[in-house]
């Protein structure tokens, strides 16, 4: 049904949003890298798709005269949703060229903020793209090349954030929330339904493992610090 | 579409003295030279080592040598370099200052420094509180309790999307290594604690934004040129513009009483008030000022050249608006030339700039207390809501055939809604 396939539609822009606003935190910084910048811009493209393809979704959905007031309730519901998802994203994207601008990579002393991160953002950027691996591939000049084209699709963008305003009539304060206070101390991931998709599942199976992983590292060296302790 | 909050721009938007914020960015660039910068040490916690650590003592002695000041005017800086947002503290978090000592600090990330454009979204702090939630396990502190559940209301339309958003977010940030995890909590903790601080009490000291907007509306004008004077200091090591810090500090009504300008500013006010004073009483105040500054023998004689003095004369036979704009400009060369030089080498200035750099503190009693905290709301200064009245003012006649009674009714309720506010 058209319901369930927006709700995974929009879980995964979510996802892309949230691994994106990471990646951006990490640029100017000494985890910046050639690897960030191509991280930035594969993210970004995945979240134009997901973006044109939840708002296509969504307008047809919203057009449609002949369905019932719950369902359009929940539809206005999930529109909220997506221009969230889409406000933020576009202010991370005029951020990141920003930063992206004032803190160039290839020239010959290299100002980077000494902030304490020095890992590499792969992982994240893996849980965005929905792949096990990140594979790099762009030019060693990506850093201002990115650019240009980072220029344009802001433009895009804000054009269709401001289409979306024009022909979609909903009231954004009318929308009232499922969600009661403190409903994130529950452990339920999605929209509204219990893991739907492909692309949920994978991330599940993903976090457990490195749950497990990061316990037993912690057992292991607390135990090799009380050793030497004594 | 999020109906943005204008009234709790903590972005400032509308104050062009977050200029200094450019030159700050300089500074911190500056600091991270790896053999001309601030020297950095790793930090060892239980079983992670992090690098990237200074000390405050090492931040004030980079800062006293780059700039040539004296370790207590260095103290200061970097408390505003902490307080802007750009170094925050690792240790006693939630004081924003410098200090002298072994504490260490940390430089933010880009992305978590203040900027003009970029205001700070509630949206933003309300997912950073989910998240924070998420992490100790429902047990917030009390402001943040407060701000969370005082967001959860007003922004109850979006709530679905700062759950869902606080929760990817926190995985995502679960995929990054132990280290850089620590990091990151501190930098966005670090961030809310200078864009959300908790309500302080009256007996410690304010950081630099409380400061500056507690002397926008708290402190007597005088203050106003001291900050400035303050100010000064730093942008004149890089711009060397006394020409802007004079005319700023004469725009001001100075009434602090000082013997080495008294006459002149006294003067230079009287001129003003006459040129932007009604029409009727001008006669009457030309004549009053030539009689206390200008006549031989007045009680505030001012020194100006024969030549002015005969053409102010000469004009004040026949007095309009501008019959002493000459001798105006003279004093104003004047002054600026050399009573402005030797005001800023007198001790007074000396004195008050000291208070600036290290203001003292309130001494509010209980009553005056609870007065400030009832009076403290977020409303607009009146040079915003005039931009506004002007803006709207200019949108209404560029549509031009428009229903005049629709304007001049929508006009006057607005009129209205201001009324009570303006008879404050």
């Amino acid at each position: 049904m058209g319901k369930e396939e927006c709700k995974t539609m929009l879980d995964a822009l979510n996802k892309v949003t949230a691994c994106y606003r990471h990646l951006v935190i990490a640029l100017g910084s000494t985890s910046d890298s050639q690897n960030l910048r191509e991280e930035l811009k594969k993210t970004r493209k995945k979240a134009q798709e997901l973006a044109v393809a939840n708002r296509t979704k969504l307008t047809t959905l919203l057009k449609d005269k002949t369905i019932s007031k719950e369902d359009r309730a929940e539809y206005e519901r999930l529109w909220v949703l997506f221009s969230s998802s889409m406000e933020l994203l576009e202010v991370d994207m005029k951020r990141s060229l920003e930063i992206g601008q004032d803190f160039p990579l290839k020239v010959p002393t290299r100002h980077l903020i000494q902030t304490g991160m020095t890992g590499n953002t792969n992982a994240v950027a893996a849980r965005a793209m929905s792949v096990q691996n990140m594979k790099y591939e762009a030019d060693s000049n990506i850093d201002t090349a990115d650019l240009r084209d980072l220029q344009s699709e802001i433009t895009q963008v804000s054009q269709m954030m401001e289409e979306m305003e024009m022909k979609v009539q909903v009231a954004p304060w009318a929308v009232v929330a499922k969600q009661e206070a403190g409903a994130e101390l529950k452990s339920n991931m999605s929209v509204g339904n219990s893991s739907v998709g492909v692309i949920s599942i994978c991330g599940l199976g993903k976090l457990t493992r490195g749950k497990q992983f990061t316990f037993l590292h912690v057992v292991i060296k607390f135990a090799i610090f009380l050793l030497f302790k004594c | 579409m999020t109906i943005k909050n204008a009234l709790r721009d903590y972005g400032q938007r509308y104050r062009p003295r977050m200029a200094c914020l450019r030159k700050a960015e300089k500074v911190l660039l500056e600091m991270q030279d790896p053999c001309a910068g601030v020297k950095s040490q790793p930090q060892r916690l239980v079983i992670t080592i992090i690098p990237h650590a200074i000390t405050g003592e090492d931040i004030i002695a980079w800062l006293a040598d780059r700039f040539q000041i004296d370790p207590q005017e260095a103290s200061s800086f970097g408390s505003m370099l902490v307080a802007l947002g750009y170094i925050y503290p690792l240790q006693d978090h939630k004081r924003l200052v410098i200090k002298p000592d072994t504490s260490l600090y940390r430089f933010q990330t880009p992305y978590f420094w203040p900027t003009q454009q970029w205001p700070v979204e509630d949206t933003d702090y309300a997912i950073y509180l989910a998240k924070r939630n998420i992490r100790k396990k429902g047990i917030l502190e009390l402001h943040e309790q407060e701000q969370y559940n005082h967001l959860h209301k007003w922004m109850n339309h979006k709530w679905d999307f700062i759950v869902m958003q606080a929760k990817e977010q926190y995985r995502a940030a679960k995929e990054r290594k132990k280290p850089d995890r620590v990091v990151f909590d501190c930098q966005e903790r670090a961030y809310w604690v200078v864009h959300r601080p908790p309500v302080r009490k009256h007996s410690q000291k304010l950081p630099l934004n409380n400061f500056v907007e507690v002397f926008e509306h708290d402190l007597p004008r005088p203050w106003h040129s001291i900050f400035i004077g303050f100010k000064s200091k730093f942008e004149l090591d890089y711009s060397k513009k006394s020409n802007f810090v004079w005319a700023s500090f004469l725009s001001e009504p100075f009434t602090c009483r000082s013997k080495i300008v008294g006459e002149n500013l006294a003067f230079w006010e009287g001129c003003e008030d006459l040129k932007w004073g009604t029409a009727v009483a001008m006669k009457e105040k030309a004549e009053q000022i030539y009689k206390t500054f200008l006549a031989r023998g007045a009680p505030r004689w001012i020194n100006i050249d024969g030549k002015t003095m005969e053409i102010t004369v000469k004009g004040l036979k026949h007095p309009h608006r501008y019959v002493l704009d000459a001798a105006q400009t003279h004093i104003y060369m004047l002054m600026k030339k050399d009573s402005y030089g030797r005001y800023l080498k007198s001790p007074v200035f000396k004195e008050t700039l000291k208070k600036a750099v290290n203001p003292e503190e309130h001494k509010f009693n209980e009553v005056q207390l609870e007065q400030n905290a009832r009076n403290r709301r977020p409303s607009l200064s009146p040079i915003i809501i005039r931009q506004q009245e002007q803006e709207q003012r200019a949108k209404m006649a560029a549509s031009a055939p428009v229903d005049i009674t629709q304007v001049m009714s929508k006009l006057s309720k607005q009129g209205k809604e201001m009324g009570p506010r303006h008879s404050k």
